[in-house]
């Protein structure tokens, strides 16, 4: 099979789906993509069903080179990606070339980008997914991060003139929540009352909306964790639960961890909220020091959100369906990549 | 009938909740429950996630509601209340209670004012239900342990536990699937190989019973050899058979 080389490998470059939640049962973590929307984007700007295999890079993404031709997009936190050192967009298709060089650079915002190559990352299939998660060294390329000299599975894509109008423009990163087009301090994040909320005092429930919380720098796949004046936790010894993705654990410090796609599945510390699932890409998002305001909201707007979010990208497929057959089409395109190639 | 609620976790989950305590039959109605919803392949359910007391139901958003899934569930438990208790299977754990695999055994022993071979002989003669895996993978919460060698737990963790390490935590009892820091009494060990990263998915389950049963060292390195080879069968006692 034709492969992808790792020249640099980035800070933390993993592949990711949508993870492996039905192995919750036996102790597996989830994980898959942090942020879930924007893998998804990357996906649909490339043809691929939503929960194909991309790269999930942190902070400083990786250098590539392509050993086939294909299509590619880059989505997520804000890098400064090029080919061949030429600058590309971000949040489109983009032709590759047999031997492109891709780097992807450092996140200017942001946090955690995605690559999504047509037809995914062929690394073996795992429990049902291709996500690592690293901790218990499973999945994706041999269970860990990438490293230079790596050789990723991909498939060729000769050429798909079509492509050329796949990209979703700001007004639609805007409208879909787009994390990136969310972010500001203190960043808002909607949350609903948890499981164990009614263990904890008025006081403290009205401090966890009304204070700004911080991120730490102890924030990883597993969770967040953020500092704030710390709330009383319960004496009371709680049996251990299933965890949620974007649930909101207090310690007994009294400080709040955000769990996230590699969290364990069960846990003993009580639940005070959960993030919106169309919020949990924004906070997911942010880089350490970032001002964080939580806002008590309803379950039927954070189930209208969901809705709407999957409605848009249903929307914008359909969009790119129609522009299938507008200019420019046909073999001339095929033709002249072939040209370009023998020089 | 036991009373319980079902209270909708997040945007994305439902969680069936019994009586917040460590009782085998509430688990059990939990695991039974968890299968059958995911045999019913009811739209837009996602995941079924077990724990001591309660059955997290996760689902789609864009397929199903928390109310039309809640009055889904209600009608499956309903259902499943009325019903006997599935049969369960045990599977039996072979143990080397002895040194070096066994360094808090003696302690067990002197916190419970009887001798090892007590302790062992309490251990291996009851079997014990795996509420659910978590915290590792593989990792099963198992109880209810003789409440006479019902240590509680190490007051400082050790760092590193060697994988099929047995031990007691107060009522709980478990093995370790990999190498991982613990606070738990170690009284013995296990010669399966209870992990494999090339091959993750563990051969027990939430809802299994597991009853061990104490093997001298020349046993432990036979079984050993012979489970690395592939050759080593689990025995299991199906409760009905």
């Amino acid at each position: 099979m034709p492969n992808l080389s790792v020249i640099q490998p980035g800070l933390q470059t993993t592949v990711q789906d949508l993870g492996r939640e039905i192995h919750q049962i036996d102790g597996f973590p989830v994980s898959g993509s942090m942020d879930q929307s924007s893998h998804r984007l990357a996906n649909l700007l490339v043809g691929n069903p939503g929960r194909t295999a991309c790269l999930e890079f942190a902070l400083t993404g990786p250098t590539l080179i392509f050993r086939t031709a294909t299509f590619i997009a880059v989505t997520g936190a804000q890098f400064s990606p090029t080919l061949n050192g030429d600058p590309i967009p971000q949040n489109q298709a983009i032709q590759i070339h047999k031997n492109d060089q891709l780097e992807i650079g450092t996140a200017k915002t942001g946090r955690y980008g995605y690559l999504a190559i047509k037809g995914g990352i062929k690394v073996p299939i795992v429990m049902d997914s291709r996500s690592t998660t690293l901790r218990i060294g499973i999945g994706g390329f041999h269970g860990r991060a990438l490293v230079a000299g790596d050789q990723l599975p991909i498939q060729t894509q000769n050429t798909l003139s079509s492509y050329a109008h796949r990209r979703a423009p700001q007004e639609f990163l805007t409208s879909f929540r787009n994390p990136l087009t969310m972010l500001q301090n203190p960043l808002t994040i909607r949350i609903l009352k948890g499981p164990q909320w009614e263990l904890f005092s008025k006081a403290d429930q009205a401090r966890l909306q009304n204070q700004q919380y911080q991120l730490t720098s102890e924030a990883d796949r597993m969770g967040y964790r953020l500092a704030g004046k710390p709330l009383t936790t319960s004496t009371q010894s709680l049996l251990s639960e299933a965890t949620v993705f974007g649930g909101i654990q207090i310690t007994t410090n009294g400080q709040p961890i955000v769990l996230l796609a590699d969290r364990q599945t069960t846990g003993g510390y009580p639940v005070i909220a959960t993030i919106f699932t169309v919020d949990i890409g924004k906070i997911v998002q942010c880089q350490n020091h970032q001002l964080i305001q939580f806002q008590l909201a309803d379950l039927q707007s954070a189930e209208n959100d969901i809705q709407r979010q999957s409605q848009l990208l249903q929307r914008l497929k359909a969009e790119f369906n129609d522009q299938r057959y507008q200019e420019p089409i046909g073999i001339n395109r095929a033709a002249a990549q072939r040209i370009q190639e023998l020089f | 009938m036991k009373p319980y609620q079902l209270r909708t976790v997040g945007d994305r989950a439902v969680s069936i909740e019994f009586p917040n305590e460590i009782n085998p039959e509430i688990n059990l109605r939990l695991q039974a429950l968890a299968k059958i919803i995911t045999a019913d392949k009811i739209t837009g359910i996602r995941a079924v996630i077990p724990a001591y007391h309660t059955l997290l139901v996760t689902f789609s958003a864009m397929v199903t509601t928390p109310d039309s899934l809640k009055s889904r569930l209600d009608q499956i438990i309903a259902d499943q209340l009325a019903a006997p208790l599935p049969s369960k299977r045990t599977l039996i754990i072979p143990v080397c209670y002895e040194e070096p695999f066994a360094p808090d055994l003696a302690d067990v022993a002197d916190y419970a004012g009887i001798s090892v071979d007590e302790v062992i002989q309490r251990h291996t003669n009851q079997s014990y239900l795996i509420y659910f895996l978590g915290f590792l993978p593989g990792f099963a919460y198992m109880a209810s342990v003789d409440k006479k060698i019902a240590m509680p737990r190490l007051s400082k963790p050790r760092v590193k536990i060697p994988a099929g390490s047995v031990g007691i935590a107060g009522i709980q009892t478990g093995f370790y699937p990999v190498t991982s820091p613990g606070g738990w009494r170690l009284i013995g060990k296990t010669p399966l190989t209870l992990y494999q990263p090339e091959n993750p998915e563990p051969f027990y389950h939430a809802g299994d019973e597991i009853k061990f049963e104490a093997i001298d060292k020349e046993t432990f390195a036979a079984i050993q050899r012979a489970d690395k080879l592939g050759h080593y069968h689990v025995k299991v006692v199906n409760e009905n058979a």
